[in-house]
C-alpha cells in the first residue's frame, strides 16, 4: 500500500501541470454537481415547506362563476355556496370518505384597532376544525371553540405578525374592527412566507354581523380512504358533480365549483420534486463525464510519454496485473482528491446559497413561498458522489491504464 | 543440461514483408560462463538477446533456461521468469528518473513481493558492493555514466537470477568507464560464477570475455574461445 502511495506519488509530483489541469477538470465537474443538486434540494425544499402547511388529503371548496348555459339560465351566473351543499357534503353519500367539514366565511379587509394603533387585516369566519384541517400553530391561547360558535362569542385569534405591529402582549385584549370590539383569545403563528394573516372569528359571529344570509365563500373538507391521485381524482370529481346538480349548473361546467384538490396537488409537487432531482444529477454527471474525459485523456498522453518506463518495470518483471492497478489506482487517487477539493468548494457555495437566496421569498399571488430553504446536500449525497468519483476515477483510468499494460517489454531496449 | 539450451530456434517478423531473422540457431551456454555474442546491426543478434531474455517469443525450436521449456508463456508467466531468471544491463542503463538509485535497485524485488523494509535492506547491500553507498539517494540524473551502469548492476544482481543479460553494455560509456564495466562483469563472473552474456558489436567488448559466439545473418557462425582475452589485440576498444 505504502509502495503504491509512493509510486503515486512520484507520478504527481513529475507531471505536476498535468495534474493541475486534470484536477480542475474534475473539481469543476464535482463542484457543479454539488451546486446543482443543493439548488435542486433548495427548490425541493421549499416546494415542500409550502405544501407541508396544510393537510395533504384536504380539498378547498369554493364557488365559481358559470360558462356553459344550463337549466333555462345564461352562463356567467356567480355561484355562491349555501347550507345546501354543507348538508350534500355532510351527507350519507360522503359520510364514509368526507372526515372534517369547515364552513369559511370571508369578511371585508379592514382596520384592527387597538387603542390608537391599527393595521389593516382581513377577517375569517371559521369553526373548530379549521384549526386542524389547515395545520394552524398556536403560539398562546387557544383557536376558536364550540362554544365560541353556538354563542357567538366576540372573540378573535390573530396572528404573531398582528400581535408585532399591536402589541406584545394582546391575549386578553379588546381590539376593534368595524366598530365592534373583540376579546383576543390566542394567537397562531404565522412567519414571513406565510399567506395567511387573516384574524379568524367564530364563523356564526360572522354570519350573525358581518355577513347574513346564506352564503358560504369556502368549505375546506378532509377526507380519508383515498390512496392514490386517481381516487383523489374521483372524488373531487364526485363532489363537483353533485354540487352542480344542487346549483342547477350544467355537469360539464368547469368553472362552475372550484376544487382545490390538495392531495393531487401534492402528488404533482412529489412528481415535480423527483423530475428536478433526476434532472439535477443528469445535468451534473455530464459535467462531470467532461471531466472524466479530461482525465483519460491527459492520463492517455502520461501513459505514452512514459512507455519506456513501463516497457523498463516489465523487462524486469512487473506482471500487467501490476502496471494495470497502478494507472487505475493513480487514476482514482487524483480523481478522488481533487473531487474532494471540488466538492468541499460545492458545498461552500451551497452555504452561501443558503445564506442569500435562500432568505429570499417569491410571491405567486395565491401564495408566497420561499425561492430556497436549505439548498444544501447531506451525507447522503456526500457518499454518493464518493462513490461516483471511484467510478468515475476507475473509467477514466481504465483505457489508459490498459495501454499501459500492453506495452511490450522490448520497449525497455530501445534507446530514448 | 546446459544452463541455455536453444535448439534449432527461428524467428520470423511480419512487417509487410516477411523477415526471416533467425534461421535455426542452436546454441548451448553453461553455468558460470562469460559469453559475448557478437555480429554486426541487422545479424539478428538483438532478436536473439531478446528470445534469451523473454522478452520476445520465437517461432519454431525450443529454449530451455535452467530447465524450464520457455514456450508460449503468457504475459504474466514471462513477467515471473524474466523477474526470477534474468538480471538486465541495457546500452542506455534504464534506470526510472523519477526513482533514487537505492529505489531502481530494489524494484525487482517489489515485482517478487518482498517486505520493503528486507527490500531496503537487500538494494542497500548491493549498491555497498558496487561502491554506490554514498550515491543510495540520488536520483540517476545526479550521477555518471559509470555510476548509473553500477546502479543498473546492482539491480540485474539482486534477484539472484540465473543469467545476467547485458545488452551492449558500454555502448553510452566513454572508454575509460567502459574498462572499468567490463572489469566488473568479469569479476563477478571470476569470484561469483555468475553466468554472463554479453551481446555487443564491439571487437573490443567481446575480446574481454571468454568464449565469443560469432551471429551472422541468422546463423550461428563460428564459436571462439577465447580464454587468453587475445582474439583481438585490444587496441581497437575505444
Amino acid at each position: 500500500m505504502r509502495d503504491l502511495i509512493n509510486e503515486i506519488w512520484n507520478s504527481v509530483r513529475n507531471n505536476k501541470l498535468r495534474t493541475a489541469l486534470t484536477g480542475f477538470a474534475v473539481s469543476w465537474g464535482i463542484f457543479l454537481l454539488i451546486c446543482l443538486l443543493g439548488a435542486g434540494n433548495g427548490i425541493i425544499n421549499a416546494f415542500q415547506g409550502s405544501s407541508d402547511r396544510f393537510v395533504t388529503n384536504s380539498m378547498d371548496i369554493m364557488g365559481g362563476r358559470t360558462s356553459l348555459p344550463a337549466n333555462g339560465y345564461k352562463e356567467g351566473r356567480r355561484i355562491n355556496l349555501d347550507r345546501g351543499d354543507l348538508e350534500i357534503i355532510e351527507g350519507k353519500e360522503f359520510q364514509d370518505q368526507v372526515d372534517k367539514v369547515a364552513p369559511v366565511t370571508s369578511g371585508v379587509s379592514d382596520k384592527m384597532a387597538l387603542g390608537v394603533k391599527t393595521v389593516s387585516t382581513s377577517m375569517q369566519g371559521v369553526t373548530p376544525q379549521y384549526l386542524e384541517i389547515e395545520k394552524i400553530q398556536m403560539d398562546k391561547g387557544r383557536f376558536i371553540n364550540p362554544l365560541d360558535v353556538e354563542q357567538r362569542r366576540k372573540v378573535v385569534v390573530l396572528s404573531t405578525k398582528h400581535e408585532k405591529e399591536l402589541d406584545r402582549n394582546l391575549v386578553g385584549k379588546w381590539v376593534s374592527m368595524q366598530g365592534i370590539s373583540f376579546r383576543v383569545i390566542g394567537i397562531y403563528h404565522s412567519d414571513e412566507s406565510d399567506w395567511r394573516t387573516s384574524a379568524y372569528i367564530p364563523y356564526s359571529t360572522m354570519k350573525g354581523i358581518f355577513k347574513p344570509g346564506e352564503e358560504i365563500d369556502d368549505i375546506f373538507i378532509t377526507f380519508n380512504g383515498v390512496s392514490n391521485l386517481e381516487e383523489s381524482l374521483e372524488l373531487e370529481n364526485t363532489i363537483s358533480s353533485r354540487l352542480k346538480a344542487h346549483h342547477e349548473a350544467h355537469p360539464d361546467d368547469p368553472n362552475a365549483i372550484w376544487i382545490w384538490n390538495r392531495y393531487s396537488q401534492n402528488a404533482q409537487i412529489s412528481q415535480g420534486q423527483r423530475l428536478i432531482s433526476i434532472g439535477m444529477w443528469i445535468l451534473g454527471i455530464l459535467t462531470l463525464i467532461s471531466g472524466i474525459v479530461g482525465v483519460s485523456n491527459i492520463m492517455l498522453i502520461s501513459v505514452k510519454e512514459r512507455t519506456h518506463e513501463f516497457g523498463i518495470r516489465k523487462a524486469i518483471g512487473a506482471k500487467p496485473g501490476k502496471i494495470l492497478s497502478l494507472i487505475i489506482a493513480e487514476s482514482v487517487s487524483i480523481t478522488a482528491f481533487f473531487g474532494y477539493v471540488g466538492m468541499g468548494i460545492g458545498m461552500l457555495a451551497c452555504e452561501i446559497m443558503d445564506k442569500t437566496l435562500g432568505q429570499r421569498s417569491m410571491n405567486l399571488g395565491f401564495d408566497t413561498i420561499k425561492m430556497m430553504d436549505n439548498p444544501t446536500v447531506g451525507l447522503d449525497v456526500a457518499l454518493e458522489a464518493t462513490l461516483l468519483l471511484i467510478v468515475a476515477g476507475t473509467l477514466a483510468g481504465l483505457i489508459p491504464a490498459w495501454k499501459a499494460a500492453k506495452v511490450k517489454p522490448i520497449e525497455a531496449l530501445r534507446a530514448e | 543440461m546446459a544452463l541455455i539450451e536453444l535448439r534449432d530456434i527461428n524467428k520470423t517478423y511480419n512487417n509487410g514483408q516477411p523477415l526471416h531473422v533467425l534461421k535455426g540457431i542452436n546454441l548451448d551456454i553453461e553455468r558460470g560462463e562469460f559469453v559475448s555474442i557478437m555480429g554486426a546491426s541487422g545479424s539478428g543478434k538483438s532478436t536473439l538477446l531478446n528470445i534469451l531474455g523473454i522478452l520476445d517469443n520465437y517461432d519454431t525450436g525450443t529454449y530451455h533456461l535452467a530447465g524450464k521449456l520457455i514456450k508460449d508463456l503468457s504475459e504474466s508467466q514471462a513477467a515471473e521468469y524474466r523477474n526470477r531468471m534474468i538480471g538486465f544491463i541495457f546500452q542506455s542503463f534504464n534506470l526510472i528518473g523519477f526513482k533514487t538509485a537505492v529505489e531502481n535497485v530494489e524494484l525487482p524485488l517489489f515485482y517478487q513481493g518482498v517486505p520493503r523494509r528486507k527490500r531496503r535492506e537487500m538494494a542497500m547491500e548491493y549498491l555497498e558492493k558496487l561502491g554506490l553507498t554514498q550515491w543510495a539517494t540520488h536520483f540517476p540524473n545526479e550521477m555518471s555514466g559509470g555510476q548509473r551502469q553500477r546502479v543498473a548492476i546492482a539491480r540485474a544482481l539482486i534477484t539472484k537470477p540465473e543469467i545476467i543479460l547485458a545488452d551492449e553494455p558500454t555502448g553510452a560509456l566513454d572508454s575509460k568507464t567502459s574498462v572499468e564495466v567490463m572489469e566488473l562483469l568479469k569479476q563477478l563472473n571470476k569470484e561469483e560464477g555468475i553466468t554472463i552474456i554479453v551481446v555487443t558489436h564491439e571487437s573490443g567488448v567481446a575480446n574481454e570475455t571468454n568464449k565469443i559466439i560469432h551471429i551472422k545473418d541468422g546463423i550461428i557462425g563460428q564459436i571462439e574461445e577465447n580464454a587468453g582475452h587475445n582474439a583481438w589485440d585490444g587496441t581497437m576498444m575505444k
